[in-house]
C-alpha cells in the first residue's frame, strides 16, 4: 500500500475491531476441532481430569493405534469412501442433465415437476424410514453398498438439481447459442461450454453431496448392520458401550473421519470462487 | 456463392404474430441492413435465417437450398452476436477456432485460418489472451474473428455495435465495412441505428412491427421514403412532417401558413396531407415563411436551428451562418424539388407523376 492510500479515511469498523471480532469468530469455529485434535493424544487419565488440561504431559499415539488397528474403524472408512463416491457421482451425474433441462428447455408442466423434485427434501427422515427399508428388503439391498448409495443419491439429488439449475441459468444463453452455430451438438453445448464454465457450481454440488453423505448418520445406521457396509459415523458410535466409552478412540476416530473432509474444502477453496463467466459477454 | 431468399416469412409465438409476411431477396456478396425500431421483428428473423428460431410460416434458402428445417451447422452461416459471447474458458485462438475443431479440420489447418483472420483484424499479439482479458472493441474483433475463419456463405451479425463508445463504434464500423469489401461475403447485419444502417448498407430493409416498410439503397430510402414512417425513421435529425391540406396547388398547413407546390396532384384537392421537408432543405429567403425562431446550434460546418413554422415545431439545418436570435424571425422557403407528400390517412407517399 502506498503513502496516499494508507492517509484516506477508511469507512465502517476500525482496523483492530474487526482483527479482534474475526479472532474470536476463527477461535470459535475452530476449538472443537483443536479439542479433538488434542483429546486425540491424551492418555485416558488426562482425559478425565478436571479442570482440563491445556497440553498432554505425555503425548501418545496410543489412541490411533487402537482405531487403526485395532478396530472396525479402516474397513468403515473403505465403506464411507466408496458409498460416499458412488452416490456423489451418480447424484451428479443425474443432477447434470436434470438441472440443464430445468435450466434450458421449456416444456409442460416444468415448474410442477421442479417443485415435486423438492418434495423428497420436505419429507422428515422418520417418516421414510420405514418405506425406504421395506422397498430395500424388497429389492435385496439392504446391508450392500447399492442400497445406501441409491439412499443417499436420493437424498442428495433434490438440492443438487436446484443448485446447478440456477447455476445453468446464470450462464448467457447467447455462449450456447455461438457455439450452437459453431456448429456443437446439443451434448457438445453441454460438456464443451456449460460444465466447463459451472466448475464453481458442480464443485458446491459436489461438496455439499459428499459432505452430507459422508456424515449421514440415521439410515447407516438402519439400512447398514452388517459391519462390511458400516460407515464411519456408525463406527464412531461402536466406541460407546452400554457401561462405557474409550473417549481416545472417539476423538482419535473422528479426526480420521474429519481429514478428508477438510483436504476436500482446502483443496476445492479456490473453485468455489467464481468469476469463470466474466468477460463472456459485454464488458 | 451465397444468396439469401427470404419467401413471406412468418413467425408467430403461440396466437401472438409478430412477423407477418416478410418477403426480401438479397444478392450473393450484398450488404444487407435490417433497421427498425425495438420489437419490429428485425432480431427474430435474423435468428431465424441463423436457425435459432423456428420458422412458422413461410420460407428461407440460402444460395438456392431451403433452410427451414436445417440444424445452425448445416447452414453455413456465421453469426456475430450483440453481447459478442465469447467463451470465456477458452483463449482468443481457441475461440476462434472452435468451429473447425468441432468441424474435425486439422490442427494445423486450423491454426493457419485462425492466424489468417487475426492477421486481418490484427489480433495478432492476443491469440493466447483470455476474453477477460482484452477491451471491448478488441473482444468485438475476435467476435467477428471467429465468424470469418469459417468462410461461410453468410455472415450474421445482430447489434454487434451497440455495447461499444461512439467513438469504437465508428471505428468499428469501417472495419467491418472494410472487411466485407475484402472478403465480399453476403451480410445481414441488424441495428436500430440509422445511421449504422446509412452508411454501411449496400441495401436497407427499413422494418417496423413485423413488416417490411420499404427496401432500398441508403440513398433511394432517403430521397424517396415510401411512408411516413421510413420518411420519420431514416435520416438525422429527422424530416419535418407538417399535416395540412391540398388546395390549389398549394399545401395549407393547419394555422393557415400557405406553401406553393411545383407539383399539385388534382385528384386529392381538398384531401388531408402530409408534407415533408429535410432540415437540409430549407433555404433562407427574405420572402420567404416567417418562422419563429426557438434555438440556435451552431456546429461550426452548419448551424441547426429549431423554429416554429406552419404551427409545428421544425428542425431547419443551413450551411450559412444564422446570426438571428431565439424570439426572432427567420424567412425560409422549401426547396420544391424535395418536397415530400404524404396521404393524410395511410401515410403513403404521393409521387409526383400522379
Amino acid at each position: 500500500m502506498s503513502d496516499a492510500t494508507v492517509k484516506l479515511k477508511r469507512t465502517g469498523l476500525p482496523v483492530p475491531l474487526i482483527i479482534i471480532g474475526s479472532a474470536v469468530l476463527v477461535l470459535v469455529c475452530l476449538f472443537p476441532f483443536w479439542w479433538m485434535g488434542l483429546s486425540s493424544i491424551k492418555t485416558l487419565r488426562e482425559l478425565y481430569t478436571i479442570p482440563p488440561i491445556w497440553w498432554p504431559s505425555m503425548p501418545t499415539l496410543d489412541n490411533y493405534y487402537t482405531v487403526l488397528f485395532e478396530s472396525n474403524i479402516p474397513r468403515y472408512f473403505l465403506n464411507s469412501v466408496v458409498i460416499s463416491l458412488g452416490s456423489t457421482f451418480l447424484a451428479m451425474i443425474l443432477a447434470i442433465f436434470a438441472s440443464y433441462g430445468f435450466a434450458r428447455f421449456d416444456f409442460k408442466g416444468k415448474p410442477l415437476l421442479q417443485s415435486f423434485v423438492l418434495v423428497g427434501q420436505l419429507l422428515p427422515t422418520a417418516a421414510i424410514i420405514v418405506p425406504l427399508f421395506v422397498t430395500l428388503r424388497v429389492l435385496g439391498l439392504v446391508n450392500t453398498y447399492w442400497g445406501l448409495i441409491l439412499v443417499y443419491m436420493i437424498i442428495t439429488l433434490p438440492l443438487s438439481v436446484w443448485m446447478l439449475t440456477s447455476y445453468f441459468r446464470a450462464i448467457p444463453v447467447e455462449l450456447e447459442e455461438a457455439a450452437i452455430i459453431d456448429g456443437a451438438s446439443r451434448l457438445g453445448v453441454l460438456f464443451r461450454i456449460t460444465l466447463p464454465l459451472s466448475i464453481p457450481g458442480l464443485i458446491s454440488v459436489l461438496v455439499y453431496a459428499f459432505v452430507t453423505t459422508w456424515n449421514e448418520f440415521i439410515f447407516a445406521l438402519v439400512f447398514a448392520t452388517d459391519s462390511s457396509v458400516k460407515t464411519l459415523p456408525i463406527g464412531l458410535a461402536e466406541f460407546s458401550t452400554e457401561f462405557n466409552t474409550d473417549w481416545g478412540a472417539v476423538m482419535a476416530a473422528s479426526v480420521v473421519m474429519t481429514l478428508p473432509i477438510a483436504i476436500l474444502f482446502l483443496s476445492m477453496q479456490r473453485l468455489f470462487v467464481g468469476g469463470m463467466t466474466a468477460g463472456a459477454t459485454k464488458g | 456463392m451465397g444468396s439469401v431468399s427470404i419467401r413471406d416469412v412468418r413467425k408467430s409465438y403461440g396466437a401472438v404474430e409478430i412477423l407477418h409476411g416478410v418477403s426480401i431477396d438479397i444478392a450473393d456478396g450484398e450488404f444487407v441492413v435490417l433497421v427498425g425500431p425495438s420489437g419490429c421483428g428485425k432480431s427474430t428473423l435474423l435468428r431465424m435465417l441463423a436457425g435459432l428460431e423456428e420458422i412458422s410460416g413461410g420460407e428461407v434458402a440460402i444460395d438456392g437450398r431451403v433452410v427451414n428445417a436445417l440444424h445452425p451447422k448445416e447452414r453455413d452461416i456465421a453469426m456475430v452476436f450483440q453481447s459478442y459471447a465469447l467463451y470465456p474458458h477458452m483463449t482468443v485462438a481457441q475461440n476462434m477456432g472452435f468451429s473447425l475443431k468441432l468441424g474435425r479440420a486439422p490442427k494445423d489447418e486450423i491454426q493457419r485460418r485462425v492466424s489468417v483472420a487475426a492477421d486481418m483484424l490484427s489480433l495478432k499479439p492476443y491469440l493466447d489472451r483470455y476474453p477477460r482479458q482484452l477491451s471491448g472493441g478488441q473482444r468485438q474483433r475476435v467476435a467477428m474473428g471467429r465468424a470469418m475463419v469459417r468462410d461461410p456463405k453468410v455472415f450474421l451479425f445482430d447489434e454487434p455495435l451497440s455495447n461499444l463508445d461512439a467513438k469504437l463504434r465508428v471505428q468499428m464500423r469501417s472495419e467491418i465495412k472494410q472487411n466485407h469489401q475484402r472478403l465480399k461475403t453476403t451480410t445481414v447485419y441488424v441495428t436500430h441505428d440509422q445511421i449504422e444502417a446509412m452508411t454501411m448498407a449496400d441495401r436497407i430493409v427499413v422494418m417496423h412491427d413485423g413488416i417490411v416498410e420499404q427496401i432500398g439503397t441508403p440513398l433511394e430510402l432517403y430521397d424517396f421514403p415510401n411512408n411516413l414512417f421510413v420518411a420519420a425513421f431514416i435520416g438525422s435529425p429527422s424530416m419535418n412532417l407538417l399535416g395540412g391540406k391540398l388546395s390549389g396547388g398549394a399545401f395549407h398547413a393547419a394555422d393557415g401558413t400557405t406553401i406553393p407546390l411545383p407539383f399539385a396532384p388534382s385528384n386529392i384537392e381538398g384531401e388531408l396531407v402530409t408534407l415533408g421537408i429535410r432540415p437540409e432543405h430549407f433555404v433562407i429567403d427574405p420572402n420567404g415563411i416567417g418562422a419563429e425562431i426557438i434555438t440556435v446550434e451552431p456546429t461550426g460546418s452548419e448551424t441547426q436551428v429549431a423554429m416554429r413554422l406552419g404551427g409545428h415545431d421544425v428542425v431547419g439545418v443551413f450551411r450559412e451562418r444564422v446570426t438571428a436570435q431565439p424570439g426572432e424571425m427567420l424567412h425560409v422557403t422549401l426547396d420544391p424539388q424535395r418536397i415530400h407528400l404524404f396521404d393524410g390517412k395511410t401515410g403513403l407517399r404521393i409521387s409526383r407523376t400522379q
